[in-house]
């Protein structure tokens, strides 16, 4: 127990820490960057692996937990490591909920 | 598009994967940093992606851990399709012929296009453009422009500006001619002015020099209007030689004629027409059609075209087709007011040829002379008003 409290605490510091030197929050955080042009284009950078496709869904695991993508006709224009691109119509978009 | 450009270069392969879990398998190729684009899940359990070629080789422990079935649908881009012409030699050949056989072509100059020329005779300058170097056929890298254009400003004496530029395989040759100019006696010597031409003076103001005309007086070519030398008032008769000047207005005819063409043959096209196509290839001629013409009285219509790539690059392969209307020849009487007024026009054209443009034209004469070898003639005599003095070198010409 304490010492997710000291995790958290920590965390809390180094948030602060990247506001303060204006750093990239994403690479630093570990957290996804993700860029949407309209409702068709969707670049989500920093994310760890992919654990749902269809045309209907995208589950995307990321630093902060599962991201949930719903649409139609979704497909994936490219994938790397770092970054993958999705296509198609998106309908909704649903983070985890982070305490 | 670029990046669509390099996978097509690089080629690539699209795969079918097919199996329960075929995301594990996606992230296995992210871990190993192989690239995938296009994923595309077909239904549940089956995808269809595209990869490269060097990846392709990897994949098959992926699909081993993952589980999941791999199959090629389709090799894509241009290592497949060099592979693909590797064997067809001739393929090859011909293309490196084409590109070769387009250079050596486009190495010649296969036309010598001349503007700007009115009194020079293009044959003219085409023959002084060949004792440069420069005609059609000639190899287009041994053309010296610069010696071209320097040897024949010295040897045309008509130019006064000439630029020789090659494009393509064309040469184009712009030139200016010089326009004569009038000769100037200089200042200090003393000089009359003369009569350039026939007439009656109408005005006469000498601001330097000796009136030796006056208004009113008939002058001929040649005669001196203002004398430069100036009788003395003594007794030994010398004469104060100055340089004339001033201005001589006079009233000058011009005459001209032309016949009162009262019938005329008109061609009236019979309908019939014979084709004729011929091929040139450098400078060899194929006549396709072998057609001649068969009528009595026709004009003749020819069309060539040159093939070329836009403007400058012309080939030396030409398409000629020629056309042979067959025509009729019916005399009709034309109605006299109209036949005299087309000679009236005729003459008119004559003497615009030979009325200066300073010159003004005061009156307009026309006279009908019927004469018994010619028919009925239009005479137009026109009157002007104008400058009629030069200066004249006196004792020289």
């Amino acid at each position: 127990m304490a010492k997710a409290n000291k995790e958290s605490v920590s965390k809390g510091i180094r948030e602060k820490l990247t506001e303060m030197l204006e750093l990239p929050k994403e690479s630093v955080l570990d957290i996804p960057k993700l860029t949407i042009a309209g409702n068709k284009d969707m670049i989500i950078e920093n994310y760890k692996g992919l654990l749902e496709f269809d045309s209907a869904g995208i589950r995307l695991g990321t630093g902060m937990g599962t991201i949930k993508i719903r649409g139609s006709g979704l497909l994936i224009k490219e994938m790397t490591c770092d970054d993958i691109v999705i296509c198609g119509a998106i309908h909704s978009l649903e983070f985890p909920i982070v305490g | 598009m670029l990046l669509r450009l390099w996978n097509y270069l690089h080629g690539y392969v699209i795969i079918i994967v097919e199996g329960f879990f075929v995301e594990k398998f996606i992230n296995i190729c992210m871990h190993r940093q192989i690239k995938l684009w296009d994923i595309r899940a077909q239904r549940k359990g089956l995808m269809t992606m595209r990869m490269n070629v060097k990846s392709f080789k990897l994949i098959r422990p992926i699909a081993r851990k993952a589980r999941c079935k791999v199959r090629l649908l389709k090799k894509n881009g241009l290592p497949f399709v060099v592979n693909k012409y590797r064997r067809r030699k001739a393929f090859f050949v011909g293309a490196v012929l084409f590109f070769v056989l387009l250079y050596i072509l486009t190495s010649f100059i296969w036309s010598v296009e001349i503007t700007g020329n009115e009194k020079l005779q293009t044959s003219e300058l085409e023959a002084s453009l060949a004792q440069n170097g420069i005609g059609t056929g000639v190899l287009k890298y041994s053309i010296d422009t610069d010696r071209a254009v320097s040897n024949m400003m010295i040897g045309i004496e008509e130019l006064s500006w000439i630029s020789i530029v090659v494009r393509g395989t064309k040469v184009k040759v712009d030139v200016r001619e010089r326009i004569e100019m009038p000769t100037i006696v200089p200042r200090h010597i003393p000089c009359d002015i003369v009569a350039v031409k026939d007439g009656i003076i109408k005005r006469i103001v000498a601001t330097e020099g000796f009136e030796a005309a006056g208004e009113g007086d008939t002058v001929q070519r040649g005669q001196v209007l203002i004398s430069g030398s100036i009788p003395l008032k003594d007794e030994k008769k010398e004469h104060r030689l100055v340089h004339a000047m001033g201005t001589v207005t006079a009233r000058t005819w011009y005459e001209e004629e032309a016949p009162v063409i009262l019938s005329q043959t008109q061609r009236i096209r019979t309908g019939k027409v014979i084709n004729d196509h011929s091929l040139i290839l450098f400078s060899w001629e194929l006549d396709i059609l072998q057609r001649k013409n068969k009528f009595a009285d026709y004009t003749v219509i020819e069309s060539r075209k040159k093939l070329s790539l836009g403007e400058n690059m012309v080939f030396p392969i030409e398409w000629v087709s020629v056309k042979y209307i067959e025509e009729k020849l019916i005399e009709a009487t034309i109605n006299e007011e109209d036949a005299k007024g087309a000679a009236v026009q005729a003459a008119m054209e004559k003497l615009s040829e030979k009325i200066p443009d300073t010159a003004e034209i005061i009156s307009k004469n026309v006279n009908y002379v019927s004469d018994d070898k010619k028919g009925l003639i239009a005479k137009v005599t026109i009157e002007c008003i104008e400058d009629i003095g030069r200066s004249k070198q006196i004792g020289g010409n």
